[in-house]
Protein backbone atom coordinates (compact mmCIF):
# COMPACT_ATOMS: atom_id res chain seq x y z
CA UNK A 1 0.00 0.00 0.00
CA UNK A 2 2.32 2.62 1.17
CA UNK A 3 5.01 1.58 -1.31
CA UNK A 4 2.67 1.78 -4.23
CA UNK A 5 1.96 5.21 -2.84
CA UNK A 6 5.78 5.77 -2.36
CA UNK A 7 6.21 4.50 -6.45
CA UNK A 8 3.62 6.83 -7.76
CA UNK A 9 4.84 10.00 -5.81
CA UNK A 10 8.77 9.23 -6.98
CA UNK A 11 8.11 7.93 -10.55
CA UNK A 12 5.89 10.80 -11.26
CA UNK A 13 8.51 13.41 -10.23
CA UNK A 14 11.55 11.50 -11.65
CA UNK A 15 9.41 11.25 -15.18
CA UNK A 16 8.61 15.56 -14.53
CA UNK A 17 11.74 16.30 -13.84
CA UNK A 18 13.26 14.31 -16.65
CA UNK A 19 11.15 16.20 -19.40
CA UNK A 20 12.29 19.43 -17.94
CA UNK A 21 15.67 18.13 -18.10
CA UNK A 22 14.72 18.05 -22.12
CA UNK A 23 12.57 20.72 -22.38
CA UNK A 24 14.66 23.78 -20.46
CA UNK A 25 16.46 26.41 -22.81
CA UNK A 26 19.03 26.96 -20.54
CA UNK A 27 21.48 23.71 -19.92
CA UNK A 28 22.74 25.11 -16.54
CA UNK A 29 18.86 24.55 -15.63
CA UNK A 30 18.98 21.25 -17.40
CA UNK A 31 21.91 20.27 -14.79
CA UNK A 32 20.12 21.36 -11.78
CA UNK A 33 16.94 19.25 -12.88
CA UNK A 34 18.97 16.46 -13.36
CA UNK A 35 19.95 16.51 -10.26
CA UNK A 36 15.99 15.96 -9.27
CA UNK A 37 15.76 13.19 -11.06
CA UNK A 38 18.85 11.46 -10.15
CA UNK A 39 17.76 11.29 -6.62
CA UNK A 40 14.31 10.39 -7.86
CA UNK A 41 15.80 7.65 -9.65
CA UNK A 42 17.41 6.85 -6.14
CA UNK A 43 14.52 6.58 -4.16
CA UNK A 44 13.24 4.31 -6.85
CA UNK A 45 15.95 1.79 -5.79
CA UNK A 46 15.47 2.55 -2.37
CA UNK A 47 12.07 1.03 -3.02
CA UNK A 48 13.49 -1.79 -4.91
CA UNK A 49 16.20 -2.59 -1.88
CA UNK A 50 18.98 -1.91 -3.62
CA UNK A 51 20.41 0.39 -0.79
CA UNK A 52 23.86 0.11 -1.93
CA UNK A 53 23.00 1.18 -5.59
CA UNK A 54 20.98 4.08 -4.25
CA UNK A 55 23.54 5.27 -1.93
CA UNK A 56 25.96 4.78 -5.64
CA UNK A 57 23.64 6.86 -7.37
CA UNK A 58 23.69 9.78 -4.88
CA UNK A 59 27.39 9.68 -4.49
CA UNK A 60 28.47 8.89 -8.32
CA UNK A 61 25.97 10.90 -10.53
CA UNK A 62 25.20 13.49 -7.84
CA UNK A 63 28.27 14.36 -6.37
CA UNK A 64 30.71 13.74 -9.36
CA UNK A 65 29.11 13.26 -12.31
CA UNK A 66 26.27 16.36 -11.88
CA UNK A 67 29.63 18.93 -10.57
CA UNK A 68 30.99 17.66 -13.78
CA UNK A 69 28.27 18.70 -15.45
CA UNK A 70 28.27 22.28 -14.16
CA UNK A 71 32.41 22.81 -14.79
CA UNK A 72 31.64 21.82 -18.33
CA UNK A 73 28.83 23.89 -18.66
CA UNK A 74 30.61 26.91 -17.21
CA UNK A 75 33.86 26.58 -19.33
CA UNK A 76 32.02 27.04 -22.44
CA UNK A 77 30.98 30.31 -23.43
CA UNK A 78 27.38 30.62 -23.05
CA UNK A 79 27.13 33.37 -25.76
CA UNK A 80 27.36 30.44 -28.76
CA UNK A 81 25.18 27.76 -27.40
CA UNK A 82 23.27 26.53 -30.45
CA UNK A 83 19.42 26.63 -28.60
CA UNK A 84 19.36 30.17 -29.05
CA UNK A 85 18.63 30.54 -32.81
CA UNK A 86 16.43 27.82 -33.44
CA UNK A 87 16.38 23.49 -34.10
CA UNK A 88 15.71 21.53 -37.11
CA UNK A 89 11.68 21.38 -37.70
CA UNK A 90 12.32 17.93 -39.26
CA UNK A 91 14.19 17.02 -35.73
CA UNK A 92 12.09 18.43 -33.42
CA UNK A 93 9.15 16.20 -35.18
CA UNK A 94 10.91 13.13 -36.07
CA UNK A 95 12.89 12.82 -32.07
CA UNK A 96 8.86 12.39 -30.56
CA UNK A 97 7.70 10.19 -32.94
CA UNK A 98 10.09 8.04 -32.74
CA UNK A 99 10.11 8.19 -29.43
CA UNK A 100 6.27 7.32 -28.73
CA UNK A 101 6.63 4.76 -31.54
CA UNK A 102 9.55 2.64 -29.51
CA UNK A 103 7.72 3.40 -26.22
CA UNK A 104 4.83 1.90 -27.73
CA UNK A 105 7.21 -1.02 -28.73
CA UNK A 106 8.63 -1.41 -25.21
CA UNK A 107 4.89 -0.99 -23.57
CA UNK A 108 3.72 -4.12 -25.76
CA UNK A 109 6.85 -6.02 -25.55
CA UNK A 110 5.98 -5.36 -21.20
CA UNK A 111 2.66 -6.25 -21.00
CA UNK A 112 2.90 -9.64 -22.85
CA UNK A 113 3.34 -12.18 -20.29
CA UNK A 114 6.74 -13.18 -20.88
CA UNK A 115 7.86 -16.01 -18.35
CA UNK A 116 10.74 -15.25 -16.02
CA UNK A 117 12.98 -17.64 -14.98
CA UNK A 118 13.64 -19.70 -12.13
CA UNK A 119 14.41 -17.58 -8.88
CA UNK A 120 17.62 -17.22 -7.62
CA UNK A 121 19.14 -17.10 -4.01
CA UNK A 122 19.30 -13.53 -3.82
CA UNK A 123 16.24 -13.35 -1.36
CA UNK A 124 15.58 -11.32 1.26
CA UNK A 125 15.96 -14.22 4.21
CA UNK A 126 19.39 -15.11 2.82
CA UNK A 127 20.47 -11.19 2.35
CA UNK A 128 19.20 -10.80 5.63
CA UNK A 129 21.36 -13.90 6.68
CA UNK A 130 24.66 -12.37 5.43
CA UNK A 131 24.32 -9.40 6.88
CA UNK A 132 22.57 -6.71 4.56
CA UNK A 133 22.41 -5.27 0.76
CA UNK A 134 25.96 -4.30 0.82
CA UNK A 135 27.45 -7.47 1.98
CA UNK A 136 25.54 -9.58 -0.13
CA UNK A 137 26.37 -7.14 -3.26
CA UNK A 138 30.20 -7.44 -2.06
CA UNK A 139 30.04 -11.06 -1.64
CA UNK A 140 28.42 -11.77 -5.44
CA UNK A 141 30.84 -9.21 -6.59
CA UNK A 142 33.96 -10.30 -5.31
CA UNK A 143 32.95 -13.47 -6.03
CA UNK A 144 30.83 -14.46 -9.18
CA UNK A 145 32.14 -11.11 -10.93
CA UNK A 146 35.66 -10.62 -9.77
CA UNK A 147 37.02 -10.17 -13.21
CA UNK A 148 34.50 -7.60 -14.49
CA UNK A 149 35.41 -5.75 -11.53
CA UNK A 150 39.23 -5.34 -12.28
CA UNK A 151 38.56 -4.62 -15.53
CA UNK A 152 35.83 -1.87 -14.68
CA UNK A 153 38.65 -0.41 -12.55
CA UNK A 154 40.60 -0.44 -15.45
CA UNK A 155 38.42 1.15 -17.52
CA UNK A 156 38.30 4.31 -15.03
CA UNK A 157 42.03 4.84 -14.63
CA UNK A 158 41.88 4.79 -18.90
CA UNK A 159 38.92 7.17 -18.57
CA UNK A 160 40.94 9.20 -15.98
CA UNK A 161 43.76 9.27 -18.28
CA UNK A 162 41.60 9.99 -21.56
CA UNK A 163 39.71 12.56 -19.79
CA UNK A 164 43.53 14.59 -18.71
CA UNK A 165 45.26 13.91 -22.47
CA UNK A 166 41.76 15.42 -24.04
CA UNK A 167 41.28 18.22 -22.20
CA UNK A 168 45.16 19.50 -21.63
CA UNK A 169 45.37 22.62 -23.50
CA UNK A 170 47.14 21.74 -26.29
CA UNK A 171 49.43 23.79 -28.67
CA UNK A 172 48.31 20.69 -31.93
CA UNK A 173 46.60 23.90 -34.14
CA UNK A 174 49.87 25.62 -34.36
CA UNK A 175 51.65 22.65 -34.41
CA UNK A 176 49.45 21.22 -37.00
CA UNK A 177 49.61 24.54 -38.84
CA UNK A 178 53.94 24.44 -38.38
CA UNK A 179 54.06 20.68 -40.03
CA UNK A 180 51.78 21.57 -43.17
CA UNK A 181 53.37 24.28 -44.04
CA UNK A 182 56.87 22.61 -43.72
CA UNK A 183 55.74 19.59 -45.62
CA UNK A 184 53.07 21.44 -48.04
CA UNK A 185 54.54 21.51 -51.91
CA UNK A 186 52.46 24.24 -53.03
CA UNK A 187 53.47 24.69 -57.09
CA UNK A 188 51.22 27.13 -57.30
CA UNK A 189 52.27 29.89 -55.52
CA UNK A 190 56.15 29.20 -54.92
CA UNK A 191 56.02 32.54 -52.46
CA UNK A 192 54.38 30.56 -49.83
CA UNK A 193 56.69 27.69 -49.54
CA UNK A 194 59.95 29.81 -48.83
CA UNK A 195 57.58 30.69 -45.38
CA UNK A 196 58.93 27.52 -43.37
CA UNK A 197 62.13 27.98 -44.19
CA UNK A 198 62.34 31.57 -43.25
CA UNK A 199 61.62 31.15 -40.02
CA UNK A 200 64.87 29.62 -38.90
CA UNK A 201 66.90 31.81 -40.79
CA UNK A 202 64.75 34.88 -38.70
CA UNK A 203 65.57 33.45 -35.92
CA UNK A 204 69.18 33.31 -36.41
CA UNK A 205 69.11 36.68 -37.38
CA UNK A 206 67.11 38.20 -33.69
CA UNK A 207 69.50 35.74 -32.22
CA UNK A 208 72.35 37.43 -33.90
CA UNK A 209 71.07 40.69 -33.26
CA UNK A 210 70.19 40.20 -29.29
CA UNK A 211 73.94 38.84 -29.23
CA UNK A 212 75.13 42.11 -30.63
CA UNK A 213 73.34 44.25 -28.72
CA UNK A 214 74.79 42.40 -25.40
CA UNK A 215 77.76 43.09 -27.02
CA UNK A 216 77.21 46.80 -27.54
CA UNK A 217 76.23 47.07 -23.48
CA UNK A 218 79.26 45.55 -22.83
CA UNK A 219 81.05 47.86 -24.32
CA UNK A 220 79.11 50.93 -23.20
CA UNK A 221 79.77 49.65 -19.65
CA UNK A 222 83.12 49.07 -20.02
CA UNK A 223 83.51 52.69 -21.38
CA UNK A 224 81.36 53.93 -18.36
CA UNK A 225 84.28 52.58 -16.21
CA UNK A 226 87.12 54.06 -17.81
CA UNK B 1 0.86 -4.03 -2.30
CA UNK B 2 3.92 -3.35 -3.36
CA UNK B 3 3.96 -2.53 -7.54
CA UNK B 4 4.61 -5.09 -9.85
CA UNK B 5 7.36 -5.81 -12.20
CA UNK B 6 5.80 -3.54 -15.17
CA UNK B 7 5.09 -0.88 -13.41
CA UNK B 8 8.92 -0.52 -12.50
CA UNK B 9 9.71 -1.66 -16.31
CA UNK B 10 7.20 1.37 -17.73
CA UNK B 11 8.70 3.80 -15.34
CA UNK B 12 12.25 2.62 -16.95
CA UNK B 13 10.82 2.73 -20.45
CA UNK B 14 9.13 6.26 -19.98
CA UNK B 15 12.52 7.64 -18.64
CA UNK B 16 14.39 6.15 -21.74
CA UNK B 17 12.32 7.46 -24.20
CA UNK B 18 12.80 11.65 -22.53
CA UNK B 19 15.91 10.38 -22.65
CA UNK B 20 16.09 8.93 -26.13
CA UNK B 21 13.70 12.32 -27.47
CA UNK B 22 16.24 14.27 -25.40
CA UNK B 23 19.25 13.10 -27.67
CA UNK B 24 17.34 13.15 -31.07
CA UNK B 25 15.79 16.57 -30.42
CA UNK B 26 18.39 18.88 -28.63
CA UNK B 27 21.62 20.50 -30.50
CA UNK B 28 23.62 21.53 -27.30
CA UNK B 29 26.43 18.59 -26.74
CA UNK B 30 26.17 19.02 -23.20
CA UNK B 31 22.18 17.76 -23.04
CA UNK B 32 22.22 15.22 -25.01
CA UNK B 33 24.84 13.89 -22.59
CA UNK B 34 22.24 14.42 -20.16
CA UNK B 35 20.20 12.89 -22.02
CA UNK B 36 22.31 9.73 -22.59
CA UNK B 37 22.98 9.57 -18.66
CA UNK B 38 19.36 9.53 -18.05
CA UNK B 39 19.43 6.79 -20.31
CA UNK B 40 21.63 4.78 -18.72
CA UNK B 41 19.45 5.52 -15.31
CA UNK B 42 16.37 3.89 -16.84
CA UNK B 43 18.06 0.41 -17.99
CA UNK B 44 19.76 0.41 -14.26
CA UNK B 45 16.05 0.45 -12.87
CA UNK B 46 14.92 -2.25 -15.61
CA UNK B 47 18.13 -4.70 -13.95
CA UNK B 48 17.50 -4.05 -10.63
CA UNK B 49 13.55 -4.63 -11.24
CA UNK B 50 14.28 -7.65 -12.83
CA UNK B 51 16.83 -8.87 -10.21
CA UNK B 52 14.29 -8.33 -7.25
CA UNK B 53 11.56 -10.43 -9.79
CA UNK B 54 14.05 -13.23 -10.21
CA UNK B 55 16.06 -12.72 -6.77
CA UNK B 56 19.09 -12.55 -8.23
CA UNK B 57 21.86 -10.41 -6.92
CA UNK B 58 23.21 -9.93 -10.72
CA UNK B 59 20.71 -6.91 -11.26
CA UNK B 60 22.37 -4.93 -8.86
CA UNK B 61 25.78 -5.86 -9.88
CA UNK B 62 25.11 -4.95 -13.30
CA UNK B 63 23.61 -1.81 -12.36
CA UNK B 64 26.43 -0.70 -10.36
CA UNK B 65 29.29 -1.91 -13.74
CA UNK B 66 26.33 0.67 -15.83
CA UNK B 67 27.27 3.53 -12.94
CA UNK B 68 30.99 3.03 -13.15
CA UNK B 69 30.88 3.07 -16.97
CA UNK B 70 28.53 5.77 -17.37
CA UNK B 71 31.39 8.08 -14.55
CA UNK B 72 33.93 7.06 -17.14
CA UNK B 73 32.16 7.64 -19.69
CA UNK B 74 31.31 11.35 -18.60
CA UNK B 75 34.47 12.16 -17.98
CA UNK B 76 35.82 11.90 -21.48
CA UNK B 77 33.20 13.14 -22.96
CA UNK B 78 32.79 16.10 -20.96
CA UNK B 79 36.79 16.68 -21.55
CA UNK B 80 36.09 16.24 -25.88
CA UNK B 81 33.54 18.46 -24.84
CA UNK B 82 36.21 21.11 -23.84
CA UNK B 83 38.42 20.33 -26.50
CA UNK B 84 35.91 20.76 -28.72
CA UNK B 85 34.47 24.88 -27.43
CA UNK B 86 38.46 25.46 -27.44
CA UNK B 87 38.96 25.06 -31.07
CA UNK B 88 35.89 24.85 -32.59
CA UNK B 89 34.03 27.59 -30.47
CA UNK B 90 30.61 25.93 -30.81
CA UNK B 91 29.30 23.15 -28.83
CA UNK B 92 26.19 22.58 -31.63
CA UNK B 93 26.43 19.40 -33.10
CA UNK B 94 25.27 20.66 -36.17
CA UNK B 95 28.15 22.90 -36.84
CA UNK B 96 30.48 20.18 -36.18
CA UNK B 97 31.44 19.11 -39.85
CA UNK B 98 34.63 19.78 -40.33
CA UNK B 99 35.67 15.49 -41.46
CA UNK B 100 32.64 16.55 -44.02
CA UNK B 101 34.15 19.18 -45.92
Amino acid sequence: MSAAIFFGIFAALAVLTSLLVVAQRNPTHSALFLVLSFLNVACIYVLLGADFVAVTQVIVYTGAVLVLFLFAIMLVRMEDLPEMYGGHPVQRFVGPVLGVALFLEILAVILSTVPLGAAGTFTPDAIAAVGGNVQAIGRSLYSDFLVPFEISSLVLLVGAIGAIVLAKPDESAARDRETSSLFTISLAHPSESTVASESPYTMLQEREILLRQEHEMDEAGEALRR
Amino acid sequence: MHPGLEWYLSLSAVLFVIGLIGVLTRRNVLVIFMSVEMMLNAVNISFIAFGRALSSATGQVFALFVITIAAAEAAVGLAIVIALARRQDTVDVGQIDTLRE
